[in-house]
């Protein structure tokens, strides 16, 4: 029985450590993708922007390793240039509704009576809307640019957060734990920083980490539709779509930056899962 | 024996069934994909009075005009067989025997008279081009008087907006929808801003018609277009974009008819901004464009580069003008001498704090305009230029609010086969967006438009098109060369200088 429970906690300790690892490389792998995005122009080995009609079209070759576009531009320095853009956007976007989506959520736990039902009716109203509809008609109303389609895709992005963050809220406000820290005198905003903050936040990173692939799948879509960034800037989204009626001629010029998404999203997406794995309870006694 | 009985009977029913097959089979489909036909472009529907969509009558033959263009783009009579200028005011067309309408009515002077006289009332461009005074119908022949002499009134009759319909019949529907009774070929069962469904008119002036039913399908993305020729859902293309034609060439199951027109790619300055007011800056950006490079790589040889107004076609085309012609180092010089330096060394030059950075207004439907605006921002940016691309459907707003700096569109600028309708409609006219004046320019128009003499008014064409060169009040791009792409089984149908014919009686399907 005693060697039973052993070989348990041996098996337990392998498998944290396998997961620890598996963190500790899906985390290695999100930095290099933040740290090319943050070096981009430094990295790519051509001016992403300089035109050289001589060499439209070259396909895949020493000098060119993922060919040039209709414009003579090297694809590989505008994928990268385009990580910028591409990556930090998302950033920006998941904390922009992460944050803003886990205020109302706290907020409305919180406070409860009226302001919970209005703001929670209204979250339920951006919920009933298909999101990446919505996004267009916002984007369509605030016209094109990078910074319109953020808050295109805040807008309908946030209600999930504030769902989230309103449920663990709630549980721990009615944990006996926070009546003692109230009957001890504790203000709301400790009770608020130093409590439910600390205890809801793991979900909530989660979520949010697993929103990153999500998000950037959609602002792409948006500038795939010509609702993101402006020409010529590069972003993977909108080099797409200028690519995409050469797809047959110039297949490099949509496989490239298609690529580049694919494989983003995917680490963030295995970031996200990993994490969420390394964080619960559940997993970590199996 | 009953058994044999049975077996013959279902082989008679089998062959029977195969034979009447073979009969619906018979019946010739065209379908046909472009991106020449939408309200954005402003020829959606059938009604000719309307806007643009004359050009969609005739394209799509429904309607046919008195008087049409051959190749050489010169006139020839077509639904007329004779005219005569009885006076400078006054000129007598004789109109051909025995053609109907599709509604049944029999074309006389008339029925055209009737047509006219709702075309100059309703449409926009088509009163200021004619000077229509007074129209008098007897039999075959009409006699039009117009209020002061117009020498091109015969080129402007073939026009599409003077394609002649049923007035009786009158117009069905509105806008994109309108339908109307003409003497073409087909005859329109259904119209919509998207699609036209155009059956055979079985009692053709013009002899037989080969084709049983064509259905016309409007695109907006090129990929679809090219895609769908490629599984066959379309059998035919125009607007076809440059990257796709090398799917086709050299390829046996596909045609490419291609033909030089007179579509011409060109920009006009804004006058009223503050910025394009001199004309150093006006020139420097002429000069920044490398248009021989747009044509041969972005246009994929399809386009060719303009100088002037018109065509090298034309006796009055190409190479009877000059313009700027590309030289980064003198635009850079002309900037400086117009006091812009870059003093804050970000690439782009400034005057008393100011970067100049111009907003370009194109529109996305003519696929060449948005490469030409991504490109002209990379090489107006190394002469120190900014360009902010606006390319937006909503284009003809932004160019009426005067939104622009440079705004780039695309006209048929000799659609008449005559120089006069480039000037008074866009130098002098409504679509002069930059507001240029000149009174030399209108005086010379309106010296143009006064003249009968042909080659005094090629003379003139030159003249004026010098005019508005030296003045950088527009600069012209590129001539495009007018591709249709069909399946190989299909015949009869080519390009054509004017850019209007393109379904005709002629068209085949073996």
């Amino acid at each position: 029985m005693i060697e039973e429970k052993q070989i348990t906690v041996r098996k337990q300790k392998i498998r944290r450590n396998h997961m620890k690892a598996k963190l500790i490389f899906f985390v290695v792998l999100t930095m290099l993708l933040i740290l090319t995005a943050l070096f981009a122009r430094a990295v790519c080995p051509y001016d992403p922007y300089e035109q050289n009609l001589l060499i439209a079209q070259k396909p895949p070759c020493p000098e060119h390793l993922f060919g040039t576009d209709r414009y003579g531009r090297d694809m590989l320095s505008r994928v990268l240039v385009g990580s910028t853009t591409s990556i930090f956007s998302t950033l920006l976007l998941v904390a922009i509704i992460t944050i803003l989506g886990t205020g109302i959520g706290i907020a409305c736990a919180w406070k409860g009576g009226i302001i919970d039902t209005v703001l929670m009716r209204i979250s339920d109203l951006f919920l009933a809307f298909p999101g990446l509809v919505f996004a267009l008609a916002v984007a369509g109303v605030l016209g094109g640019g990078v910074h319109n389609a953020i808050i295109a895709l805040a807008v309908i992005g946030w209600p999930k957060f504030a769902r989230l963050a309103r449920g663990l809220t709630l549980t721990q406000k009615n944990a006996p734990y926070m009546m003692a820290a109230k009957l001890s005198g504790s203000s709301t905003p400790k009770l608020l920083l130093k409590h439910v903050l600390p205890n809801i936040a793991g979900p909530v990173l989660v979520t949010s980490v697993l929103d990153i692939g999500t998000m950037m799948m959609e602002l792409a879509g948006l500038s795939f539709l010509g609702l993101g960034v402006k020409p010529p800037m590069a972003e993977w989204g909108s080099m797409i779509n200028e690519g995409r009626n050469m797809l047959q001629t110039a297949p490099w010029m949509v496989l490239a930056p298609g690529a580049a998404i694919f494989v983003t999203v995917m680490i963030f997406n295995l970031l996200g899962d990993t994490l969420r794995d390394y964080m619960d309870p559940k997993q970590r006694n199996k | 024996m009953k058994k044999k009985l049975i077996a013959a009977m279902l082989s008679c029913a089998v062959v029977l069934g195969i034979t009447g097959f073979t009969v619906s089979a018979e019946e010739k489909t065209f379908v046909y994909g472009t991106t020449g036909y939408s309200e954005e472009m402003g020829d959606a529907g059938l009604n000719p009075h309307d806007n643009y969509s004359g050009w969609s009558a005739l394209r799509y033959g429904v309607g046919e005009t008195l008087f049409k263009y051959n190749d050489n783009m010169e006139v020839e009579p077509w639904l007329a067989t004779e005219y005569e200028f009885v006076d400078d005011n006054t000129v007598k067309i004789t109109l051909r025997e025995g053609v109907q309408f599709s509604s049944g009515r029999t074309m006389d002077a008339q029925a055209v008279k009737e047509c006219l006289e709702d075309l100059i009332a309703v449409h926009d461009r088509a009163p200021s081009d004619l000077k229509i005074e007074s129209i008098e119908a007897e039999g075959l022949t009409l006699t039009i008087h117009t209020a002061e002499p117009c020498p091109a009134i015969i080129n402007y009759l073939g026009d599409p907006y003077g394609a002649i319909i049923d007035m009786e019949y009158g117009i069905q529907g509105e806008g994109g929808s309108a339908n109307v009774a003409g003497t073409g070929p087909y005859v329109a069962t259904e119209v919509t801003p998207t699609q036209i469904t155009l059956v055979k008119n079985e009692n053709y002036w013009g002899g037989e018609v080969k084709v049983d039913n064509v259905i016309v399908k409007s695109f907006s993305d090129a990929g679809s277009l090219c895609a769908s020729l490629q599984t066959g859902d379309i059998q035919g293309t125009y607007g076809l974009q440059y990257d796709n034609y090398p799917l086709f060439e050299n390829n046996p199951d596909y045609t490419i008819n291609s033909m030089p027109t007179s579509r011409c790619f060109f920009g006009q300055f804004n006058m009223d901004s503050e910025i394009m007011q001199d004309i150093n800056v006006r020139k420097a950006i002429e000069m920044g464009i490398d248009k021989e490079s747009f044509c041969t790589v972005l246009a994929n040889g399809r386009c060719v580069p303009a100088v002037g107004v018109f065509p090298g076609s034309f006796s009055y085309g190409n190479d009877a003008v000059t313009a700027p012609s590309y030289d980064p180092e003198g635009a850079k010089a002309l900037l400086e001498e117009a006091g812009w330096t870059d003093t804050d060394g970000d690439g782009y030059v400034d005057k008393d704090g100011q970067k100049l950075t111009i907003r370009w207004l194109t529109y996305p439907t003519r696929l060449e305009q948005p490469l030409l605006a991504t490109y002209a921002q990379d090489t107006l940016k190394q002469i120190g230029i900014e360009v902010d691309i606006n390319n937006t459907s909503d284009h003809r707003t932004y160019a009426a609010d005067g939104a622009f700096d440079l705004y780039v569109s695309s006209t048929t600028t000799a659609p008449t086969g005559d120089p006069e309708y480039f000037f008074t409609s866009t130098v002098v006219g409504a679509k002069n967006y930059g507001n240029y004046q000149n009174d030399e320019v209108t005086a010379l128009v309106e010296e143009l438009h006064q003249t009968f003499d042909k080659e005094k008014r090629g003379e003139l064409a030159i003249e004026l098109q010098q005019k508005i060169l030296d003045d950088c009040s527009f600069f012209f791009v590129a001539h495009l060369n007018m591709g249709i792409v069909t399946k190989s089984n299909v015949s009869g149908m080519a390009a054509h200088p004017c850019d209007y014919y393109e379904i005709t009686a002629d068209l085949d399907i073996q």
